[in-house]
C-alpha cells in the first residue's frame, strides 16, 4: 500500500462494483453490440459499405454515446455511492490512508470497470463485421474514445457518488438530458461533453479508418477533457477531506 | 450538578494513550448537539451514558476524527484525529450502525481492516481478532448471512485487529444476545487491562454494570455528571419516584401512606393518586401492608416517572 493507488481500497471496490446484479448488467451491456450485429447479419445488407456504415453508427451512437456513459453512471456512481448509502464508507475513513489516495484508488477502478465493460462491446462486432475496410485501427480508435471516456466519466460520476445520495438518478438525467440531448442540438455545449471527446480522440487514435466530420478539435478535447477530469477528482478529494459523519439529531 | 471526579490519568503519562476534551461543543445550524465539554481519560473503559439525542455519537465521532469539533479541542493520544489518517493507527472504532459491507466474509472484512492498517502479516492479525471474539464457526460465511450480534462481533474484530490503544465503541450491545454480550465484556475487560482507553457509549446504566470504571452522563448536549460507576447508579436509584395508584379507596389510602417517612406528598387525581416517594424499595414493601391494614384494596401501581429522559433530567436538575 503505497504510491498513488491502495490495492487494497482496490480490491474493496472492484468487489463491490460487481457485487450481486451489477455482474449481470455488466455482461449484458458488453454483449448487447455483438447481438444487434447478429442482427445485422442476419437481416441487413452484407455488402461492405452497408457494414462500414452499421459499425460506425453502433460504435458511435450505441457504444460511445450510449453504453459508455451509462456504465460510466454505475460504476462511477456506486464506487462511493453504496458506501455513503449504507454507512460502510467509514470503515475506510478511519483508516491511516490519506483521503486522495482513496479517491484515487476508486477512480482508478471505477475507470477500468467501464472500460472492461465497453471494450468487447467494440471489439466483439469488429471481429464479427471486419474486412479490408475495417481495419483494426477502427475498433482501436474507439477502444482509445472508450478508454479516455471511461476516466473522465467515472471521475465526474465518483464525485456525484459523494455529492449526492440521489446519484445514479442525478447521473442518468445528466446523461439522458446533457449528453444525449442538449450537447447534440446546442452546438456551443458540444465542447463539454464527454461523449464528443470520446468521438474526437476515436477519430484521431483511427489512424483515418474512422471519418466523423463533425467531430471536435484534439485541441479543444485536450483542453477542456483536463479541466473537466482534474476538476472533479480535485473537488472528490477536497469533499473526502472534508467528508462528515452524518448525525441523526 | 452533581460531578464526580473521574479518575483522570495525569496527561503526563509518557506512554498511555489518553483522551483529552477541552471545551468541545458541535452545532448544526442552529442546533447544539455538544455544548462546552471537557473531560480526560486514562486507560481503562469508561462508559458514555444518555438517552437517544444527547450527544454521545457526536462525542464519539469527534474523538474519532470523523467530525470536527464547532469550537474546542479533541485531542487522542496528543494528536487531533480529524483530517489526520495516521491517528487511525492509535484508534479502533466501532460504529454504531451496523452495516458491514455484506459481499464480503468476516474474515475477508477483518483482513481488509489489517490491510488497510498496513500490518505486515494481515491474515494472521485477523485470525486472531476473530478468535478473539469468537467468531472462527463463522469466519468464512458471507457477513450479510450475520444475526445482528454477529455483525456487531466482527466490527470489533475489525476495530481490534491493529492492537490499538484508544478503542472507541458505539452502543457495541445492540442486537447481542446475553450470552454474547458477557463474552463481550471479558473481552473488552481484558483489552482494558493491557492498558487500552476503551470508551463505550450506552443509553442503558445496566450494560455499563460490572464493566465501566467510570461513567460519563450526557444530557442535551451537555456533561451532567461524571464519576464512579457506583456513584452514578446511586445516584440514580436514590432519586424521588413516582407511583400512580388505584385502589378500592384512593383517599383513604393516600391519607394512611402520608405518615410513612418515605413518602413526601399525596395528590388525588382522576387517574388515581399519584404518590411521591424518597425510597422506592421502602416504599413498595410497605405498600400492601398499608393498604391491608385500612381494609383497602389495591387495584393497580404505575411507576409515571420511569422514562430514561426523567432519570437523566433529574441528574442535570441536581
Amino acid at each position: 500500500m503505497s504510491g498513488l493507488l491502495s490495492r487494497t481500497v482496490m480490491w474493496l471496490t472492484w468487489r463491490q462494483l460487481f457485487a450481486r446484479r451489477r455482474v449481470w448488467l455488466a455482461v449484458a451491456f458488453a454483449l448487447a453490440p455483438l447481438f444487434f450485429t447478429l442482427v445485422f447479419m442476419v437481416v441487413g445488407d452484407d455488402g461492405t459499405d452497408a457494414r462500414v456504415g452499421f459499425l460506425g453508427v453502433l460504435q458511435r451512437d450505441i457504444v460511445i454515446g450510449t453504453l459508455l456513459p451509462l456504465a460510466g453512471v454505475i460504476f462511477g456512481t456506486t464506487a462511493f455511492g453504496g458506501e455513503v448509502d449504507d454507512g460502510t464508507l467509514v470503515y475506510l475513513l478511519v483508516k491511516p490512508i490519506p483521503r486522495w489516495q482513496v479517491v484515487l484508488s476508486k477512480l482508478a477502478v471505477a475507470s477500468l470497470s467501464t472500460f472492461a465493460v465497453i471494450a468487447p462491446a467494440v471489439m466483439l462486432p469488429w471481429l464479427v463485421l471486419r474486412n479490408a475496410d475495417l481495419p483494426f485501427s477502427f475498433a482501436g480508435g474507439f477502444l482509445a474514445g472508450a478508454a479516455v471516456g471511461s476516466l473522465i466519466y467515472c471521475a465526474l460520476f465518483l464525485s456525484l457518488g459523494l455529492a449526492t445520495r440521489r446519484a445514479l438518478v442525478v447521473g442518468l438525467l445528466y446523461v439522458i438530458g446533457f449528453e444525449a440531448t442538449l450537447s447534440r442540438s446546442l452546438g456551443g455545449l458540444r465542447s463539454l461533453s464527454v461523449r464528443e471527446f470520446s468521438i474526437a480522440i476515436s477519430q484521431a487514435a483511427s489512424a483515418g479508418a474512422v471519418k466523423i466530420p463533425d467531430a471536435l478539435s484534439m485541441a479543444t478535447v485536450y483542453w477542456m477533457g483536463t479541466i473537466i477530469l482534474v476538476g472533479a477528482v480535485a473537488w472528490t478529494m477536497r469533499k473526502l477531506v472534508q467528508y462528515e459523519m452524518a448525525e441523526r439529531l | 450538578m452533581t460531578t464526580l471526579a473521574p479518575e483522570v490519568v495525569p496527561m503526563s503519562a509518557p506512554t498511555r494513550a489518553v483522551v483529552e476534551l477541552r471545551g468541545v461543543s458541535r452545532w448544526y445550524g442552529n442546533v447544539v448537539a455538544v455544548n462546552d465539554v471537557s473531560f480526560s481519560l486514562g486507560s481503562g473503559i469508561t462508559g458514555l451514558l444518555g438517552p437517544n439525542g444527547a450527544g454521545k455519537s457526536t462525542i464519539l465521532h469527534m474523538m474519532a476524527g470523523l467530525l470536527r469539533p464547532s469550537a474546542g479541542t479533541v485531542l487522542v493520544d496528543g494528536m487531533s484525529p480529524a483530517g489526520n489518517p495516521d491517528a487511525y493507527r492509535r484508534l479502533g472504532l466501532v460504529p454504531e450502525r451496523e452495516a458491514v459491507q455484506p459481499f464480503l466474509t468476516g474474515f475477508e472484512f477483518v483482513r481488509t481492516c489489517a490491510r488497510l492498517q498496513g500490518l505486515p502479516d494481515a491474515d494472521a492479525a485477523a485470525a486472531r481478532a476473530i478468535v478473539q471474539v469468537d467468531l472462527e464457526n463463522a469466519q468464512h460465511r458471507k457477513v450479510g448471512t450475520y444475526s445482528k450480534g454477529m455483525r456487531q462481533r466482527i466490527k470489533i474484530a475489525g476495530a481490534l485487529v491493529h492492537d490499538p490503544a484508544v478503542v472507541l465503541l458505539d452502543e457495541p450491545f445492540n442486537g447481542m444476545d446475553p450470552r454474547q454480550r458477557l463474552d463481550m465484556m471479558d473481552v473488552l475487560r481484558e483489552e482494558a487491562a493491557n492498558g487500552r482507553v476503551i470508551v463505550i457509549s450506552s443509553h442503558i446504566l445496566e450494560e455499563l454494570h460490572d464493566l465501566a470504571t467510570n461513567v460519563l452522563v450526557m444530557v442535551s448536549g451537555r456533561l451532567a455528571a461524571s464519576g464512579h460507576f457506583r456513584e452514578i447508579r446511586r445516584l440514580m436509584t436514590d432519586r424521588p419516584h413516582t407511583f400512580t395508584l388505584r385502589s378500592s379507596d384512593d383517599r383513604r389510602l393516600g391519607t394512611a401512606l402520608l405518615a410513612h417517612s418515605s413518602v413526601f406528598s399525596v395528590e388525588l387525581a382522576a387517574t388515581g393518586a399519584v404518590v411521591r416517594t424518597a425510597d422506592r424499595g421502602a416504599m413498595t414493601r410497605e405498600l400492601p401492608r398499608i393498604a391491608r391494614g385500612i381494609g383497602v384494596r389495591l387495584f393497580e401501581i404505575r411507576p409515571t416517572d420511569e422514562s430514561l429522559e426523567s432519570v437523566f433530567s433529574y441528574l442535570v436538575d441536581q
